[in-house]
């Protein structure tokens, strides 16, 4: 059975929020005006968020790039009457935003905090729509979105490695954050796949997930070596 | 009152008389206020219109706080709604019999603040153009889907509680022929006062009253666990269900009491609603500010004592934070204030209720406030940031449109219906005195027969 | 908005329809669909092409979808980035398709800056500036035409420096990267080129305040570095940084050493120091290959002291650790790692030579290398070769080039060691001479206002100058002080070669190339030159003999195809085989034909040659006496005419730098990593985020650590001025446990989103390094007041 998940070390992570830009330029996400941003409404699906302790000079930082956790045990998709959010049998948290009412209930059920909510209707300059993505739906003001492993690029793989009449490999499906992390921090792939480098790394004693005590199950992993 | 309307009026019992001026008589007072409060309405419903026009963006929603003012009524005004159904059903099958003068504003109430309750999530929707997809997509996992059903059932029940007991007063005023004739025979469905209908009549209403409990009970459980299902800080409490519960009857009977008061004044109703009346009301609200502060000092005693950080934060964000003033308002509008008033009969007067009870509905809006916001800006996670929340004035201003919306309702219900009971009333003054000497009677040593007094409570 | 008759009908009826529970008709949802339509899956490629948004020219992969560009990712065969990328590069589609590109040429159409301007076609345009220098030759004047050049390191810039000197005129204003390290290794290597660090091979590497992992030469070279070999963490190199503020290159290394400003040299000495008295020094090659290590006679015959006297009596770890606030153990356990570890290497960054003293200290960095002979090895300090090009046409001086050039340069001689501050000395020039010494100003790449140290006297200059033409494809704010603008493609639509910087110690010729259908309004200014040169004919003419760009790259790719040496980009593994073969000393041609070659060029993305010959000790030192040399005797003669004390390395710490009365903050100008220079505010996604702290966005901060924010009663995110001795400029303050005391960290190259310039470098003392002409970033003094 498949089960996607990522792997993220921390070690490795410099902060430099490649990943974040990278998904957004793959998932037309939208920038909004300042006053918006500042008010708490800018949307990032991946946001690198940092940690930071200890006063100069024995500070310590770390970057802890947050996409959806894509729980094995999501809350958020149990609480959504409409079955918007829903969890597909490999593991992916998916959206359907013809669907989602925008009630925001799956937001406030999602300890993480990754959903993000379309305040307005997004606004791309005429020229700008020409680097939107075809493969990614831009979203209609009122629906809620977020984070999800590019799920479009597992579906064009897919059709890929059946057009060459060969089994998926691990390299064909990779979301454009871990495409793109110049220090190989984000690794992706099955994590129920012994072969996968996911699977390794999970069991490595550095990993870790964030809140593992909510039983939320998460597949996103962190790799940090205790100091 | 046109001439041919007057002397038939003239015609009636002084019951009659007093309970059903309202329909004939309407003082410029009255359209004056219904005017101011139209106006209200109209103009948040426009703001609504430049919400859904716009986008949510037009409120002060955002991430993390995704929910505000619109969820916040909309747990306020269900809460309200347990006021009348529920309380006039718990008096009735308590066989109180002081509630005989009250129990119909308290339904009028109900009925009337559920579908403004009801309404709110809707108007909180990102695509209220989409709403049908909770039946056409329903999703049984979901508390919000529970909650759709139980308020439908509730919605649906209380109608016809506050229907059926009305029967006879519609016949009385089709016979009486004082107003739109044609419509309240329409109403009053053929009702004739005989003995055969009144048994029927008493008998549906016992079983509904019983019937309805369970269902208000619910309505408000559920709606507690919308919060409680998360694992939010603060939110993810088994006491949530009974605690919204009591809470709900809480506000419930506040705003019946303020209603009294103003009802007792307009239409001089001091006969009907008398000190006595906000005397036993006022002991309720008493018990209740017990309950309630019985209820949140449990609720945040396991919170602070359990010491988990993520609760601690939005614990502490309450208790000193940026929401110690709402906090401590809350406090003193759901506890002390009603507490010290209520204490004493003295203060138990309609003046005294007054004051309590506005102060426990402020204190209950805040409640729900507190319960609302400070877990929104407090996400568990300890990296993520603290969020804000000002409302917008679209927000407000939908807000007080559906204040002004209800109270312009009630007023205009009173004008069509006798906020009073005016058969009960009689039943009251014809049977129950002496059927209540005889119940007592019964209670006590070397009386007739038990059966007797059972047969008289027939 | 105010509600309109209408409104309120539709008021109604939208109360109406929520209330009885049916939501509210789709015909309120205008902007879901229209737009959005109409561009479901059509044909895709992938297109390799470089990176040129920065300096460290990235080898990047092109999406493109019915000739769209919608997405850019890094090219896996590019020997430095490997297939990694950074966010300014991921952004670069906002660029290309940025709303406020100029559409065609545009002339000024009223006084200048009115922002009034006449649409010209190209020709048009091309014409004016053709006659406009005709003039200039005509009245024998070439030197009055001068170039403001940005960073464009290969053949753009041999073009351009091509066409000056044929038209004849010296001024070609550099306003680049300049580090002075250029200066270092001319003074000790005798070579003209920065240090190559063979970062791929380092098992140490020791980083003197180069923000490595931010705004480095190349981040990507430094990220690669970093995080391969990919799996196996205990073979990953390790990463010491030393460096003023807690910089996110600090976080992540794997030690930080923090340091007071302007004293990275003194500990790298006070290394030095115990290096040389626990005997860690590589001795033989020492005597063989360096000079000035020990005490010696000058060329006046008298008895100088050598290094390891002056470092023996001047930096005992005592008085190092004194001034650099680093405790002494710790400066033994470094000076121990480092010369433990076979293949270490210390960076000298920029925080180290922009400052008063910065050539010295740069010395003084580097000697630490010198001294372990961790020099042309692998892991070191390598000496980098130059690419294999075939040179341009052969230049034809005619005699008014030849008296144009004898002509001294509007900005003055250039420094003893360097090129730095060119830029704003040449302002000051023209401000402070009478004579209009410049008629026609050229601005590629450049946008003075909103970056020089002194945005007012370049205002001042160009008023001063007859004719300015900009080159840049954006209203910047120097553009819009100009009277012509031709705006050039942007980088995915045009051709380039993009060689990687100085900082890569293997030759890569990267190559960019339209990856969509270039704008109809755009001209590739290289284009333009040519053609301009061809106007102008005569010498101009003879010395650009090409058609276009393309045609010219590939003349000087025929250089690649002849060398003999090197590929066009391979996989890791691949690469690895080439190299091996060539220290074999074997070479085989992958192409027998150069169209072939050509081919694979544009198809991978460039040449290159990854294999170092690390045993030929030319490469080394090409210094008088042939050897690296600690003592530089160039050195002493320049100091004395500067009245310095004539011995490198005493005083190489920034002594004497204090706080004047009533400016108690020093200011730490940065550059974050996000910022592309200048191309920040074209790319929204990173000015909407442009640092770490998730609260900011579109909004210039300062960190300030949290004590001494509460002592100058100040909170977060209060608007501050940061006001100096010579102005001061708006931003948000952020409390930053990583912010040293009494220290305001200013990262530099962001707007406010009203487009006003928050730029600490318009504060800065204006001290500069008289050896480099590299301006100070590390002196000055500010006082924040709440606004
Ligand atoms: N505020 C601020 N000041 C700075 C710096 C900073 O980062 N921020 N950096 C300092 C340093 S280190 C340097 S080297 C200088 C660099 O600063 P500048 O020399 O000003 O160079 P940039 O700002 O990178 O780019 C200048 C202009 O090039 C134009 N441009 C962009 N793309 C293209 C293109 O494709 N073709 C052409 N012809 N023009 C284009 C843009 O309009 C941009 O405004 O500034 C120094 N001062
Ligand atoms: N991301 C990115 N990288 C780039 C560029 C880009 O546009 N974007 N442009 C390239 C260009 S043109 C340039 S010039 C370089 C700029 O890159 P650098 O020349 O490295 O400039 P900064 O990154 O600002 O580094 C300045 C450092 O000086 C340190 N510093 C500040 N004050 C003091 C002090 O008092 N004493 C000492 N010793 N150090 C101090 C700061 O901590 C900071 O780390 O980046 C190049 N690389
Ligand atoms: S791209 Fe990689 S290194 Fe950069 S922030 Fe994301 S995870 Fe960290
Ligand atoms: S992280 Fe949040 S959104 Fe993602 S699956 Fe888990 S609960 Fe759902
Ligand atoms: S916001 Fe959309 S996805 Fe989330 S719960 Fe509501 S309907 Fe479901
Ligand atoms: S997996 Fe895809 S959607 Fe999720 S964060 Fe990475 S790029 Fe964004
Ligand atoms: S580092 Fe410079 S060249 Fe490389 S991708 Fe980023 S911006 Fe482009
Ligand atoms: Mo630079």
């Amino acid at each position: 059975m498949t089960r996607w998940g990522m792997v993220i070390d921390l070690d490795r992570c410099t902060g430099c929020l490649a990943c974040e830009v990278a998904c957004k330029s793959e998932n037309n996400i939208p920038t909004v005006s300042p006053g918006q941003a500042e008010i708490g409404r800018a949307m990032s699906w991946m946001t690198v968020v940092t940690e930071i302790e200890g006063d100069f000079p024995d500070t310590a930082m770390r970057f802890y790039p947050r996409p959806c956790m894509h729980c094995d045990n999501p809350p958020c998709t149990k609480v959504c009457p409409v079955e918007a959010t829903y969890i597909s049998d490999e593991g992916i948290v998916g959206q359907i935003y013809p669907r989602c009412i925008g009630c925001r209930y799956c937001a406030n059920a999602c300890p993480y905090v990754v959903k993000y909510f379309n305040w307005y209707g997004p606004e791309w300059a005429e020229s700008e729509r020409r680097h939107l993505n075809p493969d990614v739906s831009v979203r209609p003001k009122g629906v809620i979105e977020k984070c999800t492993f590019c799920h479009h690029r597992l579906q064009k793989a897919r059709e890929a490695a059946r057009a060459d009449g060969r089994p998926l490999r691990e390299e064909d499906y990779q979301p454009a954050c871990a495409e793109v992390c110049p220090t190989e921090a984000i690794v992706f792939g099955d994590l129920d796949n012994p072969e996968h480098r996911v699977a390794q790394l999970a069991e490595e004693s550095r990993a870790m997930r964030i809140m593992e005590e909510l039983g939320t199950e998460p597949k996103v992993y962190y790799l940090a070596s205790r100091e | 009152m046109r001439h041919g309307v007057a002397e038939r009026f003239a015609r009636l019992s002084p019951d009659e008389q007093t309970l059903l001026r309202p329909l004939v008589e309407t003082s410029r007072g009255f359209y004056l206020a219904a005017a101011v409060l139209g106006a209200i309405t109209l103009w948040g419903a426009f703001a609504y219109y430049l919400q859904v026009r716009y986008g949510l963006g037009r409120t002060g929603l955002n991430r993390p706080e995704y929910w505000g003012i619109y969820i916040i009524c909309f747990v306020f005004f269900i809460g309200i709604s347990h006021a009348g159904t529920l309380i006039s059903a718990i008096l009735r099958i308590s066989q109180a019999e002081w509630r005989r003068a009250i129990t119909r504003s308290a339904e009028f109430i109900t009925v009337l603040v559920l579908g403004f309750g009801a309404i709110q999530p809707i108007i909180d929707l990102g695509r209220p153009d989409r709403v049908l997809n909770v039946i056409l997509h329903a999703q049984g996992l979901s508390p919000l889907l529970w909650d759709v059903v139980s308020i439908g059932v509730y919605f649906t029940a209380s109608s016809i509680y506050l229907y059926v007991p009305m029967l006879p007063d519609l016949a009385i005023i089709r016979d009486s022929g004082i107003k739109a004739p044609r419509l309240y025979r329409l109403l009053a469905a053929g009702y004739q006062h005989t003995p055969e209908q009144r048994r029927r009549l008493e008998r549906v209403i016992g079983v509904l009253a019983i019937a309805v409990i369970p269902v208000a009970v619910s309505v408000h459980t559920i709606i507690g666990w919308i919060f409680a299902m998360t694992l939010r800080p603060m939110w993810h409490s088994t006491i949530f269900g009974p605690y919204f519960v009591m809470g709900a009857i809480y506000s419930g009977i506040a705003a019946l009491l303020v209603a009294m008061v103003v009802l007792r004044r307009v239409y001089h109703l001091e006969d009907y609603f008398k000190p006595v009346h906000f005397d036993y009301m006022g002991r309720l609200l008493l018990i209740f500010s017990l309950l309630w502060f019985y209820f949140t000092f449990a609720e945040y005693l396991t919170a602070f004592y359990g010491g988990e950080p993520a609760e601690m934060r939005a614990l502490w964000a309450k208790l000193a934070g940026p929401f110690a003033i709402p906090f401590w308002t809350m406090v003193a509008g759901c506890f002390f204030i009603p507490l010290i008033l209520m204490w004493r009969r003295s203060t138990r007067t309609p003046a005294g209720t007054l004051v309590a009870g506005v102060a426990v509905l402020i204190g209950m809006w805040l409640e729900r406030f507190n319960i609302v916001v400070p877990t929104s800006v407090n996400p568990r996670w300890e990296f993520e940031g603290i969020g804000r929340y000002a409302p917008s004035w679209i927000e407000l201003s939908i807000m007080a449109a559906t204040f002004s919306g209800f109270i312009l309702l009630y007023m205009v219900a009173t004008k069509f219906f006798p906020i009073v009971s005016i058969w009960e009333m009689k039943e009251g003054r014809e049977e129950s005195v002496q059927e209540v000497a005889e119940r007592v009677a019964g209670y006590l040593p070397g009386a007739p027969s038990v059966a007797a007094a059972e047969a008289g409570d027939e | 908005m105010s509600p309109t008759r209408r409104e309120f009908f539709w008021t109604a009826s939208a109360a109406a329809a929520a209330v009885a529970f049916q939501g509210v008709p789709e015909v309120l949802w205008p902007q879901d669909q229209d737009g959005y339509e109409g561009w479901e899956p059509g044909l895709e490629e992938a297109r390799a092409s470089t990176c040129l948004l920065c300096p460290a020219r990235c080898g990047i992969r092109g999406r493109l979808v019915d000739g769209r560009l919608v997405g850019i990712a890094g090219n896996p065969l590019h020997p430095m980035s490997r297939g990694g990328i950074c966010p300014r590069g991921i952004a670069g589609v906002q660029v290309l398709y940025h709303p406020q590109r100029l559409t065609g040429p545009i002339v000024r159409d009223g006084p200048r800056g009115s922002g009034q301007w006449r649409q010209v076609t190209r020709d048009e345009a091309l014409a004016l500036i053709a006659e406009r220098l005709k003039g200039l030759r005509a009245a024998d004047r070439p030197e009055a035409l001068a170039l403001l050049a940005g960073y464009c390191a290969g053949s753009v810039e041999d073009v351009w420096r091509q066409f000056l000197t044929a038209f004849g005129s010296p001024n070609y204003i550099a306003d680049d990267y300049r580090d002075g390290t250029d200066g270092v290794m001319a003074l000790m290597h005798g070579v003209e080129r920065r240090p190559s660090y063979d970062l791929g091979h380092s098992e140490l590497v020791l980083s003197f305040g180069a923000p490595l992992f931010e705004a480095w030469w190349s981040p990507l070279q430094a990220f690669v570095g970093f995080a391969h070999p990919e799996s196996d963490e205990t073979r990953r190199s390790r990463f010491i940084q030393v460096d003023t503020r807690f910089s996110r290159t600090a976080a992540r290394a794997h030690e930080w050493v923090g340091v007071r400003p302007g004293t990275h040299a003194v500990l790298a000495l006070g290394i030095a120091y115990v290096l040389i008295r626990d005997e860690l020094l590589e001795l033989d090659f020492i005597a063989e290959r360096v000079s000035g290590f020990e005490d010696f006679t000058d060329v006046e015959g008298q008895l100088q002291e050598g290094y390891r006297s002056i470092v023996s009596r001047n930096f005992r770890t005592e008085e190092v650790s004194a001034i650099t606030g680093v405790p002494v153990e710790r400066i033994t356990s470094l000076a121990r790692t480092y010369a433990e570890s076979p293949a270490a290497v210390a960076i000298c960054g920029s925080d180290v030579t922009a400052a008063p003293n910065g050539l010295l200290a740069g010395m003084a960095v580097h000697s630490v290398n010198v001294i372990t002979a961790n020099l042309n090895r692998p892991g070191g300090v390598l000496l980098g070769d130059d690419l294999p090009l075939a040179p341009l046409a052969p230049l034809v001086l005619d005699d008014t080039a030849r008296r144009g050039l004898d002509r001294e340069r509007v900005a003055g001689p250039l420094p003893a060691f360097g090129a730095g501050g060119q830029r704003d000395r040449f302002a000051e020039a023209i401000v402070g001479s009478a004579a209009a010494q410049v008629e026609v100003l050229f601005l590629y790449y450049s946008n003075p206002i909103a970056s020089s140290v002194a945005p007012d006297v370049w205002r001042e200059a160009l008023e001063m100058i007859d004719y300015v033409v900009s080159f840049s494809p954006f209203l910047d704010e120097t553009t819009r002080h100009a009277d012509l603008v031709l705006p050039d493609l942007l980088p995915y639509e045009r051709w380039q070669d993009a060689p990687t910087p100085q900082s890569y110690p293997y030759p890569v010729w990267g190559l960019a190339q339209p990856l969509v259908a270039p704008h109809e309004g755009g001209t590739h200014t290289i284009d333009a030159v040519l053609e301009i040169a061809r106007a102008l004919g005569g010498g101009v003419r003879e010395a650009l003999p090409y058609d276009g760009v393309e045609t010219l790259l590939r003349e000087r790719a025929r250089g690649l195809f002849a060398a003999r040496r090197g590929m066009t980009f391979r996989s890791d593994f691949e690469s690895r085989h080439y190299e091996q073969m060539e220290s074999r000393g074997w070479w085989l041609p992958q192409h027998t034909e150069f169209d072939e070659f050509w081919d694979a060029l544009t198809e991978r993305g460039g040449w290159t040659d990854l294999f170092y010959d690390h045993t030929d000790p030319g490469r080394l030192a090409r210094t008088s006496d042939g050897r690296v040399q600690l003592m530089p005797p160039g050195l002493p003669v320049v100091l004395d005419a500067q009245g310095r004390p004539r011995r490198p390395y005493i005083d190489v710490g920034s002594r004497g730098v204090a706080p004047t009365d009533g400016f108690p903050l020093r200011l730490v100008p940065y550059r974050v990593s996000t910022l592309a220079s200048g191309s920040l505010a074209l790319e929204r996604w990173l000015a909407e985020k442009p640092g770490l702290f998730p609260e900011v966005h579109w909004d210039p901060w300062v960190e300030v650590n949290p004590a001494t924010a509460r002592s100058l009663g100040l909170e977060d995110d209060t608007q501050v001025w940061v006001e100096s001795s010579r102005g001061r400029y708006r931003a948000r303050l952020k409390l930053f446990l990583g912010a040293p005391p009494d220290h305001v960290c200013a990262p530099y190259g962001l707007r406010h989103p009203d487009g006003e310039i928050a730029n600490p470098l318009s504060v800065l003392d204006g001290s500069i390094d008289p050896l480099t002409g590299v301006q100070s970033w590390s002196t000055t003094f500010v006082r924040l007041q709440r606004v």
